[in-house]
């Protein structure tokens, strides 16, 4: 082994290097828009200084705070595999929204009903979830497959379909009395428990996602379906050159994409709220979209990302408390951060070409081509 | 000047002729290439200057330059004498600069008359006086005894009067300097003749024409002189009348090329490829092979000429089994074959080098090694059987093969589209030849290599061929076809309108060719 040792470590090397390559792009991104925010928050007459500081510790500051960004960030984790999934295989997932109130939906009524399991309730629930996330994402890759439905289009109009059928669930044939609507409260020993550690709410739902998205690279990298999901996406005439179905590509990564959503949706039913109320927690799906291609598309920058976006809304509050700063600012930062992630032509402009080389994983433009 | 004074071809009519392009000490660079590095070249007027060089050579950057899409970062342009600093393509075509590209831009539903006055339409209040525009056409197609019907729908049109089109175009915006890139590459033999005649008339004329090819045979008839460019810098300018092919090509790739591939006779056995009334529709929908049947023995080479677009995509496809047959039948080594997929096939042992190494032969982002296992990612060694994969045996076979084929540099973690166009071929040849296969439909092998690849991806089809495969050959490159094939089947519109052998005449097979023999 002495001999592979050198190989292996070299491979090493040249991983670490791509990862700090990949890492540049949106740091710059990031930099970038700090300085803006800066802008921003002197002309609201505040110091900038005081207001990042607010914001990092809101983010970071105490072990509440750490809590509340990882709660904020669990969901998206899932939502922003959902999209990434897709994207690899040459796919806009736009459906999140509605796969997670899909698998939300799920976990609420079969947490209820089989809350006499207690603990082991929870693999059930989450297995059922996984399930009816990946049939529901399969709806709109079979439309595309069979009927030439182009994805974006379905998979938006399915967001009102999950989410109106989800509501009418929890409103009419599972819904119980209470001052909130929705659905009854599953038994406390069936719902994921917190961490504790002074860690607020943040839940074990942390590490469901941290499964996922392992479990998201080791099938785009380490399996024959990921081999045929990634050629298919960055070459559908050379994975039929090469005898791959794009039809059933198209389908899986779909599927696969809304069961990482619902899954989404179950830990947020099962660890956060035990319950589906109505109004229920909206934008977790759309905000997959700007994690999915803050972290370029990959299982580990989707965690990055979403940690991000989950530091960025909690420490928000504290902004809006230390400051008079308001809570939007938290918004306007990831929405510049985004833009400058997906204008990689505007970045380019500033910084030159080598930069933009990077962020190839976050290319719109070729992906829309098809 | 630098470079030798112009004797031959057409000499004195174009030796004491007014310069009237001089590009000096052009200079661009993309990234770490050198795409052009100092060239000089000088067009006089009336003559015909070749261009000559590889693919990647830098001749269509040069081009561009002049065109004005790309500045260069050194040199200048003299016009006349005078230094010109071209903006952008309007600025060109004011300054009388013409360009054909090699893929036309003309609008297929509109007529040509309306083609040509495309934004320069002459005017009768706020509406385009169309009469006057047919009228206009005309007195031009008159002038350069360029034949085409201003009337025609550019859509109906062959590809050879699409390209008058394109140069009447040119003319219309009263070009004195006409460019034209790869003008032969979608043309049979005879309308290549046709071509060159009317080149040479509008030089007559007082034109002045820049030819860009790499085909070395056609400038020589041609041109006055013959500019060759190599890896971006001129290694020569000669007189076409006082050089031969030979020397042509190897001042072209820097050292002596065998022009003419040696092979022994063929022994040809069974038949291991066979298609029978094979109909298949292409991707818009028409018929684009109308019943085709052929036989390939295996020891032999059987080539396809034909002119771009008459079936060969659909035809290579079909029997590879990425596209569905309308109707026929496909049998590999006897065993009926039709309703199998590619993947089906492959395993059966048929090889497939497809014509478009980017779009179809490689996944351009995927690494080397991932592109080697295409099409065996799922079976063993490279996959276990509970469907993970074993990058390790990709990379090592991937290692083995490309420096086998001699793919440079033969690192398996690249990605495909860091290679030059040589070695991805090579690296594609690489995949589709290992695991010995007993058919190779061969499509375009050499499209766009360099001489040093196309010697080496010949020999390696002969070899295989002396081992007893059956190779279909379908290529656009007459010259390839010739030099390679035992039998020749000539298609055109979809179905074989011919054999001939390999010692078949230009004119023979441009007959066949154009559909008007047989």
């Amino acid at each position: 082994m002495s001999a592979g040792r050198g190989g292996l470590s070299s491979a090493l090397q040249a991983a670490l290097g791509r990862a700090a390559g990949a890492l540049v792009f949106p740091l710059v991104a990031i930099a970038l828009a700090l300085a803006v925010g800066a802008v921003i928050v002197l002309a609201t007459g505040n110091n900038p200084l005081a207001a990042y500081r607010a914001l990092a510790v809101g983010a970071v500051g105490s072990p509440a705070a750490i809590g509340r960004t990882l709660l904020n960030a669990t969901p998206l984790i899932f939502t922003g595999l959902a999209v990434a999934v897709a994207f690899r295989a040459g796919l806009f997932n736009i459906g999140g929204e509605g796969q997670l109130y899909i698998g939300a939906i799920t976990a609420a009524i079969l947490g209820v009903s089989l809350g006499f399991l207690g603990p082991l309730a929870i693999p059930v629930v989450l297995l059922a979830c996984l399930l009816t996330g990946f049939l529901w994402g399969a709806i709109p890759g079979l439309l595309k497959a069979r009927f030439g439905a182009h994805e974006v289009i379905t998979t938006i109009m399915l967001n009102f379909v999950a989410i109106n059928l989800a509501t009418y669930l929890a409103l009419k044939p599972f819904r119980t009395e209470g001052l909130v609507p929705g659905t009854d409260f599953i038994d406390a020993a069936a719902r994921i428990p917190t961490i504790g550690l002074g860690l607020g709410r943040a839940n074990y739902g942390l590490f469901v996602a941290l499964v996922a998205a392992a479990a998201v690279y080791l099938l785009l990298w380490r399996t024959t379906l990921g081999f045929r999901l990634r050629a298919v996406g960055l070459s559908p005439g050379a994975a039929n050159y090469a005898g791959m179905s794009i039809g059933t590509s198209t389908v899986l990564a779909l599927a696969i994409g809304g069961a990482m959503a619902g899954l989404g949706g179950g830990v947020e039913v099962m660890g956060v709220y035990g319950k589906m109320s109505i109004p229920f927690v909206s934008n977790l799906g759309f905000n997959g979209i700007g994690v999915a291609l803050l972290g370029r598309n990959h299982p580990a920058g989707v965690v990055l990302g979403a940690l991000l976006f989950g530091g960025l809304a909690s420490g928000a509050q504290e902004l809006q408390f230390e400051t008079d700063v308001p809570l939007d600012l938290a918004d306007v930062l990831l929405a510049i951060i985004l833009l400058l992630v997906t204008a990689t032509r505007l970045v380019e402009l500033i910084f030159g070409k080598r930069v933009r080389e990077m962020a190839s994983g976050t290319r719109l433009d070729e992906g829309l081509a098809s | 000047m630098a470079e030798r004074e112009p004797t031959g071809g057409r000499a004195g009519t174009a030796g004491e002729a007014p310069v009237v392009l001089e590009m000096r000490g052009i200079t661009k660079t993309f990234g770490a290439v050198r795409a052009n590095d100092g060239i000089s070249i000088s067009l006089r007027r009336g003559e015909v200057l070749g261009i000559l060089g590889e693919n990647g050579a830098g001749k269509s950057t040069l081009m561009k330059i002049l065109y004005g899409l790309y500045s260069p970062d050194a040199g200048e342009i003299f016009l006349d004498g005078e230094r010109a600093e071209i903006k952008d393509p309007k600025d060109a075509v004011e300054r009388g600069i013409g360009m054909v590209h090699q893929h036309f831009t003309l609008i297929p539903p509109l007529t040509v008359a309306e083609n040509i006055v495309l934004g320069a339409e002459p005017r009768r209040g706020l509406a385009v006086d169309l009469q006057r525009a047919v009228r206009e056409t005309g007195e031009l197609c008159e002038r350069y005894g360029l034949r085409v019907d201003p009337r025609a729908r550019v859509a109906d049109l062959s590809v050879g009067e699409q390209q008058r089109v394109e140069i009447l175009k040119a003319l219309y915006r009263e070009a004195r300097i006409l460019v034209l890139d790869e003008p032969t590459a979608v043309l049979t033999p005879q309308e290549t003749e046709d071509l060159f005649s009317t080149l040479k008339e509008l030089v007559a004329s007082g034109l002045s024409i820049i030819l860009i090819t790499h085909k070395l045979g056609e400038l020589l008839g041609v041109s006055d002189r013959i500019t060759i460019i190599r890896d971006g810098r001129v290694v020569d300018t000669v007189p076409a009348a006082r050089t031969d092919e030979r020397e042509l090509a190897r001042l072209m790739v820097g050292r002596e090329v065998l022009l003419r591939v040696e092979k022994e006779e063929a022994e040809p056995g069974g038949v291991r490829l066979q298609a029978e009334g094979l109909v298949v529709r292409s991707s818009r929908g028409t018929v684009a092979v109308r019943g085709v049947s052929l036989e390939v023995r295996g020891g032999e080479i059987l080539g396809i000429a034909g002119v771009d677009g008459n079936g060969q995509t659909e035809l290579a496809e079909a029997l590879a089994g990425t596209r569905p047959a309308e109707g026929g039948a496909v049998r590999l080594d006897g065993e009926d074959v039709t309703r199998l997929g590619a993947k089906a096939r492959k395993r059966r042992g048929l090889a497939y080098v497809p014509e478009d190494r980017m779009a179809k032969g490689l996944v351009p982002d995927f690494a080397l090694y991932e592109n080697h296992a295409l099409k065996t990612y799922d079976e063993p060694p490279y996959a276990s059987r509970w469907g993970w994969l074993r990058p390790a045996a990709m990379r090592r076979r991937a290692a083995e093969a490309l420096r086998a084929f001699d793919v440079r540099p033969p690192d398996p973690d690249l990605p495909a589209r860091s290679l030059s166009g040589g070695n991805q071929q090579k690296a594609i040849l690489a995949r589709e030849l290992s695991g010995d296969p007993g058919v190779i439909i061969a499509y375009q092998p050499t499209r766009g290599v360099d001489v040093g690849a196309i010697e080496f991806i010949h020999g390696q089809l002969l070899r295989q061929r002396g081992e007893g495969k059956a190779i279909l050959l379908i290529s656009l490159e007459l010259e390839e076809v010739r030099s390679l094939s035992d039998r020749i089947l000539v298609l055109c519109d979809g179905r074989i309108v011919g054999e001939v052998g390999p010692e078949a005449t230009d004119e023979e097979l441009g007959l066949l060719m154009a559909g008007r023999a047989g």
